[in-house]
């Protein structure tokens, strides 16, 4: 076989070093190892390439960090303070939905509210049959207004941090699959 | 033998068990019903009947079916007997069983999701208190939605999907209740439906305690709103925009 010049050798050398060319072209192999007998410098090339791997495996992987579990277990825990808010909500809500229940006194104010909405429901469904005006506007008592807006505006904030403490709570299930 | 027999020794129990609660349910209130067989059946009146019973020796110890008459739980449609009020209840647990089932074969994925969520840790404690500020919120959306009038039309659809909603929950805690049960009774892999039925007669079982059963009825459904609002709907995402993210 004709003999490589000593680019050609270099671009041949990885593949030499690792075998493939010996598999693929045995000849250019054979040519490329005639080649380093007589080359010093390809030779100091492939002596290079040759320690190369060695000194990879040489290598000792750094020791982690004495933090690195603390850090990985407090960044995947919930957060405590979205925690804490999250039960605590619980008694604002307690507070509002009793001073309502004292508010429209018991439970009976509470089914009357009910039957009242009832009526006004069927009001509007006369009204849009075309057998009935429409139901006036029933009259609202301020406090209680306030009181159940606070409610619902408490309860919708709550209900986001539930739901995001319980996403950081539990694994996702393409997660457990993929696992 | 036992562990084979395991999980038809175990519906069968429940099942006997919910007959049973049923029965104590109707008879332990004296002449009313109690919370929940009020609120499955309807108003309960004593009346006296005049008329002499066809075979007087009958019930001559307690006179039971002389003394009461159930109102009909879907308007005037007479009165009920204390056997009709049975058949309502284990009617009422068919029922509930069924569409536990029919929930978790249209949604099986969305089923799968919710346990998970309940199973995990602090799963039930998450799903109670989500419950519960799920319920005062469509409490105080409903209250607000009266003095909007014209969205006054949408408090029926606010309530119905409430009951979807919890529905669904309940399904999947029935699910959970049957799946708990097999790990601690060691109870041998059968298909997923059958754990499901066992949760189901379980909250049905529940839900017959006398004096007690309506609270925890009330718990299990409070709980199962949570539960499907937290996971919105069982889905895999949760309350995330990352499905718009493609």
């Amino acid at each position: 076989m004709k003999a490589l010049a000593c680019a050609r050798v270099r671009v041949l050398l990885e593949a030499y070093v690792d075998g493939d060319l010996a598999r693929t072209e045995p000849e250019t192999s054979r040519a490329v190892r005639d080649h380093l007998v007589t080359c010093a410098d390809c030779r100091r090339q492939h002596e290079q390439a040759v320690s190369l791997p060695f000194r990879m495996k040489a290598l000792r992987s750094p020791a982690p960090p004495a933090s690195l579990v603390a850090g990985v277990m407090s960044s995947i825990a919930p957060q405590p303070q979205a925690s804490r808010a999250a039960w605590g909500l619980l008694v604002p809500e307690a507070v509002l939905a009793a001073f309502i229940l004292w508010y429209v006194s018991g439970l009976d104010g509470l089914t009357a509210l009910a039957s009242g909405a009832w009526s006004n429901l069927q009001g509007l469904a006369f009204w849009g049959s075309g057998t009935a005006p429409l139901p006036s506007i029933p009259v609202a008592d301020v406090l209680l207004l306030g009181a159940f807006i606070a409610l619902t505006a408490i309860a919708a904030y709550h209900l986001s941090l539930l739901a995001k403490l319980d996403q950081t709570a539990t694994p996702r299930l393409t997660e457990h699959r993929r696992a | 033998m036992l562990r084979r027999w395991g999980w038809p020794l175990l519906v069968g129990a429940l099942a006997l068990l919910g007959v049973l609660l049923a029965i104590a349910d109707t008879a332990l209130y004296g002449p009313t019903l109690g919370p929940y067989a009020t609120f499955l059946i309807g108003p309960s009146q004593a009346v006296l009947v005049q008329r002499p019973s066809p075979d007087p020796e009958r019930f001559i110890r307690t006179r039971f079916p002389e003394r009461i008459s159930f109102g009909s739980p879907f308007g005037r449609l007479g009165t009920m007997s204390p056997v009709q009020a049975l058949r309502a209840f284990l009617s009422n647990g068919a029922g509930l069983v069924l569409l536990a089932l029919a929930v978790l074969l249209l949604f099986p994925n969305r089923a799968r999701v919710a346990v998970q969520r309940l199973e995990s840790r602090h799963g039930p404690e998450i799903a109670l208190a989500a419950g519960v500020a799920a319920f005062l919120l469509a409490l105080g959306a409903v209250a607000l939605l009266r003095f909007t009038l014209i969205f006054l039309a949408v408090i029926p659809a606010v309530i119905v999907v409430a009951v979807a909603v919890a529905l669904f929950g309940i399904a999947c805690i029935a699910l959970a209740l049957g799946r708990l049960l097999q790990r601690r009774l060691h109870l041998e892999p059968v298909h997923p439906l059958v754990p499901a039925v066992a949760g189901a007669l379980i909250v049905f079982d529940l839900a017959l305690i006398p004096y007690l059963g309506a609270v925890a009825l009330a718990a299990v459904a409070i709980a199962g709103l949570g539960l499907a609002v937290v996971t919105r709907f069982g889905s895999e995402t949760g309350w995330s925009f990352r499905d718009l993210d493609w």
